[in-house]
């Protein structure tokens, strides 16, 4: 059963201090409805690579475990990466293959959105639809629509503050959040 | 097993290979860091398989690559083990993928690899061929890694072998688990079969002289 505030992880998919999509992530909490609160992921930067050899050798990591708790205590995610070679970042995709091994699955059943920003003119489409597929073996709920995609991204944030300063976009954001919340409400297990 | 276009003859461009087929040198990369890993039996048979002329060893790994960052890159430049997997990638004739698949697409962690290396200069798979096998043990055999894998690929400017296509799947009944031996003459005929249509595409796509 959700609770009446909705509590929703924010994972950002790039390590990088100055990412746009860490700038877009902090842009969040500000332009979500009222009925949900957003907070943002620990770090998978000290993940090891995945090895079933550790898994099996020594358990999950700490930091794997931490993370996977935090997801599973959410009620839903938003997934903010940038694309890497036309795909999902590695680091991003090592995460989910660790916690994918876990008892418990932390996203099953789990309502997630996806944001990406990036230079070009596909602002990171093509990772999005790749995360999808990932996600859907780990057997998330996908949130389908609006998409955010924020393209030449060099533009549309402020140079020295990383600032989301196009209302296209934050219109589209907030769209996206409030029709996220719905969503998660609709889908939740009914308590 | 499946392997789509296997009456696929290399006969069909092979003119001129004799020249460049003579001294092939190859580097393997397995997907997975297990060792029992089914991908790396595959990987360790290659080398027996190969037609005359062709070497394949092992790449340098990738286990011990930080998740990448480009702080990391800014502040201390590459990781000595990037670099070292990437001047093998570089000075070889071709790079063959044996990957397993994981949650439908790249494992994160041979992902994290090609990220790394696709940030240096003089990127090392641009004008590189490449060949894909995967090995799982279902039955669709690994073929989502490699149609992503593909499109990585395609983004760095490589050349990625079209046919004959290696997914071998239900592999707990191929192979011998504790000696890692192949026992399935289908399977392994297939890889012979792409190894020398490897062979013909790196002979086609390599700078004229």
């Amino acid at each position: 059963m959700v609770s009446q505030q909705l509590d929703v992880l924010v994972i950002c998919g790039s390590l990088r201090k100055g990412s746009y999509n860490a700038a877009l992530a902090r842009t969040l909490p500000s332009l979500a409805p009222a009925g949900m609160k957003l907070r943002a992921a620990a770090s998978f930067e000290r993940f090891p690579i995945y090895n079933f050899d550790i898994q099996n050798a020594t358990g999950f990591p700490a930091e794997v475990v931490a993370w996977a708790d935090g997801i599973r205590s959410a009620d839903g995610l938003i997934i903010v990466s940038p694309e890497y070679n036309w795909s999902i970042p590695g680091g991003l995709k090592n995460a989910i293959d660790w916690v994918s091994r876990m008892k418990d699955q932390p996203f099953k059943d789990k309502p997630v959105a996806l944001q990406s920003a990036a230079g070009g003119i596909l602002g990171g489409s093509r990772m999005q639809y790749h995360l999808r597929q990932s996600l859907t073996s780990v057997d998330a709920i996908l949130f389908g629509r609006p998409e955010v995609i924020v393209t030449f991204a060099a533009q549309k944030f402020d140079e020295r503050t990383l600032e989301l300063k196009d209302q296209t976009a934050i219109d589209m954001i907030k769209l996206q959040l409030a029709g996220f919340e719905k969503f998660i409400r609709r889908v939740s297990a009914k308590g | 097993m499946r392997a789509t276009g296997a009456r696929y003859s290399p006969r069909y461009f092979t003119d001129k290979l004799e020249n460049v087929m003579a001294n092939l040198n190859i580097v393997s990369i397995c997907g997975s860091l297990r060792k029992g890993s089914f991908n790396a039996m595959v990987q360790r048979l290659l080398p027996s398989l190969a037609p005359d002329g062709m070497t394949i060893k092992p790449a340098p790994s990738f286990a011990d690559f930080p998740l990448y960052n480009a702080d990391i890159q800014n502040s201390t430049g590459f990781p000595a083990p990037v670099n070292t997997l990437a001047d093998a990638i570089r000075a070889a004739d071709g790079v063959i993928f044996c990957s397993p698949e994981y949650n439908f697409s790249i494992p994160g962690g041979l992902k994290n690899a090609i990220d790394w290396v696709s940030r240096l200069q003089n990127q090392p798979f641009a004008g590189k061929p490449v060949a894909l096998q995967s090995v799982s043990p279902g039955p669709v055999g690994g073929a989502r890694v490699q149609y992503d894998l593909r499109r990585a690929m395609m983004f760095l400017d490589a050349f990625t072998l079209n046919k004959p296509e290696i997914f071998i799947g239900s592999c707990a009944s191929k192979f011998d688990e504790k000696t890692g031996e192949l026992k399935d003459e289908a399977t392994l005929g297939f890889l012979k079969q792409q190894l020398t249509a490897f062979a013909s595409l790196i002979a086609r796509v390599a700078p004229k002289s």
